[in-house]
């Protein structure tokens, strides 16, 4: 199987395969052997890849690896390119705005049917006592706001789909 | 008038410092946990952890009738309040005077007073001491606009009933002021229920300087030196530390003396915060005072050597004040770096999960005041603030030396927190200097964020061997293909 990793927003495709001695990290740039060993603290371990060798602290959670190395702390996505496939139902990535984090909705910007610019608030929601903007993310149509002023969603809830692109 | 049980009103970080004192101090000492809420460090200090129950975890915290009945049942003679939540809340104060319960803090009348900033300004203005031009809407709501255009551009508009930077706007010149006005109206209305404003000159790149300040309510008020808070998102300090590096020595005595003098005139008991503007020039405002302990109290606490929460006690058991204002050093260099949850890119947003491995740092002038534990889960409930990071060191280059390899060495695995972002703050050269306002992080949002050196190559190879799936799948596979490399494709 393949993995979509993003690291600071930017996606790549890989998948791992064996060569008898050593693990290969197949990437669109090249197929890379690597190894990790466990080593130390809690959650620490060894890379050796590319040459390089680097301590590290690690957590794996259920949607993204955690990793700590030379006093930084990083977050890689984990996306199955299947579920992917299979969750959308049609629309592109870029048609919806999905919430950030579960919270309360302040106030709706736009309705459908609204032509939109990119970066024009469509909501103001509220989580964790701080307001945020969410924008569009491309110049659309407003297609649904399935939330209104006042109701509380969960993380990931679809807040605001815009109507496919024509092409 | 001794205390014997203290009921700590309050949660996370601020409720296992305070604990942590009171027991050091040989009292009883309990602490509140909401139904839903999670172990955290205060739990495991307290004696006894009271149970509060509410349609919410905050609205559990907030319900004064639940938390002084508990205090009651429980045979609490004190209640410390920490800060947020009840802590600044007069009503709350005085039916814990009824009760008989003694309140670790101010009287209701001083938290009164000081709660309103409209009276607060004017009472301290009317008492000589520096305050911003200004316009409030109170004292004539049909000229507000007319009164605020001629206090100058640019203005800041608050919430009357405000704190902690909520409902705040700066209109520039030439900016459409009706329409901020309503915006920070409505503001005031949803996060204090009152739309009362004022406005006040806006001072171009201002520092925030604050006091720290005990009295012993029989008229003895000293300071414990200022503390610098400039580094500010969103109008919420993330950075503190002390002695300022803005001040002379003839400054930093005349703005200590200045809050002296405020907590003396309302004849202060308790620890409190007078805060300012301080301008370029060097000219002072008074902002506001805060009748608690402050989030920020630590880096008082490094200089000085005292522990400001034990005054506290001392001070509500009518034992008075510990010190006299010479015997208050400030020794050193210590800075204080809020660790939260949320994400610098994504202008500051909250950030939830499972904190999946959490390695504190330790060392020499290293002290951390956590409010979180190994396994536990960061909601939306509460503040995005998970704990509190403060090093001292014997000057600031050394004490920023130190604050930059502990937040470094500060492991929270699980959710996106600002640890990098703050050891990029640590790093900028304006920061080294001294030369920052309250602006500062806006002005450097760019310099900030950017991205550092490129280790996609390394997170990909760790997140594919860490992948159990990944990895699982690849072990399957017989020897013959395995060699064969990539062999689905």
């Amino acid at each position: 199987m393949r993995r979509i990793f993003q690291i600071n927003g930017e996606e790549t495709e890989c998948w791992l395969s064996h060569d008898g001695n050593r693990f290969i990290l197949n990437t669109p740039d090249g197929a890379h052997p690597c190894r990790l060993d466990p080593a130390g603290a809690p959650g620490g371990h060894v890379l050796r890849t590319r040459g390089r060798v680097q301590d590290l602290r690690l957590a794996v959670g259920p949607d993204a690896t955690f990793v700590h190395m030379n006093g930084r702390t990083y977050a890689i996505g984990r996306v199955d390119p299947a579920e992917r496939l299979a969750g959308r139902d049609g629309g592109a990535a870029d048609d919806r705005i999905v919430a950030p984090m579960p919270g309360t909705v302040v106030s709706v910007n736009a309705k459908p049917g609204d032509h939109v610019r990119e970066g024009q608030p469509l909501l103001d929601i509220e989580s964790m006592k701080l307001e945020t903007s969410l924008t569009a993310p491309r110049d659309g149509v407003v297609a649904e706001i399935p939330f209104a002023a006042g109701d509380s969603f969960g993380l990931k809830a679809t807040l605001a789909l815009l109507a496919p692109e024509e092409d | 008038m001794g205390i014997s049980k203290l009921l700590v009103a309050n949660r996370g970080e601020i409720a296992a410092r305070v604990l942590r004192t009171a027991r050091a101090r040989g009292l009883a000492t309990a602490v509140l946990r909401h139904s839903s809420e999670q172990e955290g460090p205060a739990h495991l200090i307290a004696d006894e952890v009271v149970t509060i129950e509410g349609p919410t975890p905050v609205a559990a915290y907030l319900d004064i009738p639940q938390i002084v009945e508990a205090a009651q049942r429980i045979g609490a003679d004190a209640v410390h309040p920490g800060y947020g939540f009840l802590s600044e809340n007069a009503g709350f104060v005085a039916v814990l005077d009824k009760a008989g319960v003694t309140f670790v803090g101010p009287t209701s009348e001083v938290i009164d007073l000081m709660g309103d900033k409209v009276r607060a300004r004017a009472f301290v203005e009317e008492r000589g001491f520096p305050v911003a031009p200004s316009a409030i809407e109170d004292d004539d709501p049909a000229s507000f606009v007319e009164r605020a255009r001629a206090v100058g551009y640019p203005l800041l508009i608050k919430p009357s009933a405000g704190g902690g930077g909520k409902g705040m706007r700066v209109v520039p010149e030439g900016g459409a002021l009706e329409s901020e006005i309503e915006t920070a109206r409505r503001e005031g209305e949803r996060y204090f229920g009152d739309g009362r404003l004022f406005v006040e000159r806006y001072i171009e790149r201002p520092r925030h300087i604050e006091v720290q300040v005990m009295g012993d309510g029989q008229g003895n008020v000293v300071h414990f030196w200022e503390r610098e808070c400039s580094i500010q998102r969103r109008f919420q300090k993330i950075i503190e530390e002390t002695p300022s590096p803005a001040l002379t020595p003839e400054q930093r005595g005349e703005i200590c003396e200045t809050a002296a003098g405020i907590a003396r005139a309302v004849n202060y008991r308790g620890a409190g915060t007078v805060e300012f503007i301080y301008a370029q020039n060097g000219a002072f405002y008074f902002l506001e005072m805060n009748t608690r302990l402050q989030v920020e109290h630590p880096v008082t606490e490094m200089v000085t050597g005292f522990d400001l929460v034990a005054e506290q006690l001392r001070i509500a058991a009518g034992e008075g004040l510990s010190a006299a204002q010479a015997d208050i050093p400030q020794n050193g260099h210590s800075i204080e770096l809020r660790i939260c949850a949320e994400d610098a890119r994504e202008d500051f947003r909250p950030a939830i999960g499972d904190i999946l491995l959490l390695d504190e740092p330790r060392g020499e002038g290293v002290r951390v005041d956590s409010g979180i534990l190994d396994g536990g889960e960061v909601t939306t409930d509460f503040d995005a603030m998970l704990s509190k990071l403060i090093v001292h060191g014997p000057d600031r280059a050394e004490a920023i030396a130190r604050a930059r390899q502990a937040v470094q060495n500060y492991v929270i695995l699980g959710l996106t927190t600002n640890t990098g972002y703050l050891d990029a703050i640590l790093a900028h050269p304006d920061f080294a200097s001294g030369d920052v306002s309250t602006g500062f992080l806006a002005e450097q949002a760019d310099t900030l964020t950017a991205p550092t050196e490129d280790v996609s190559d390394m997170l990909l190879a760790v997140a594919a061997l860490s992948d159990e799936r990944l990895v699982d799948e690849v072990m399957q596979v017989p020897q013959m293909h395995r060699k064969m490399g990539g062999w689905r494709n």
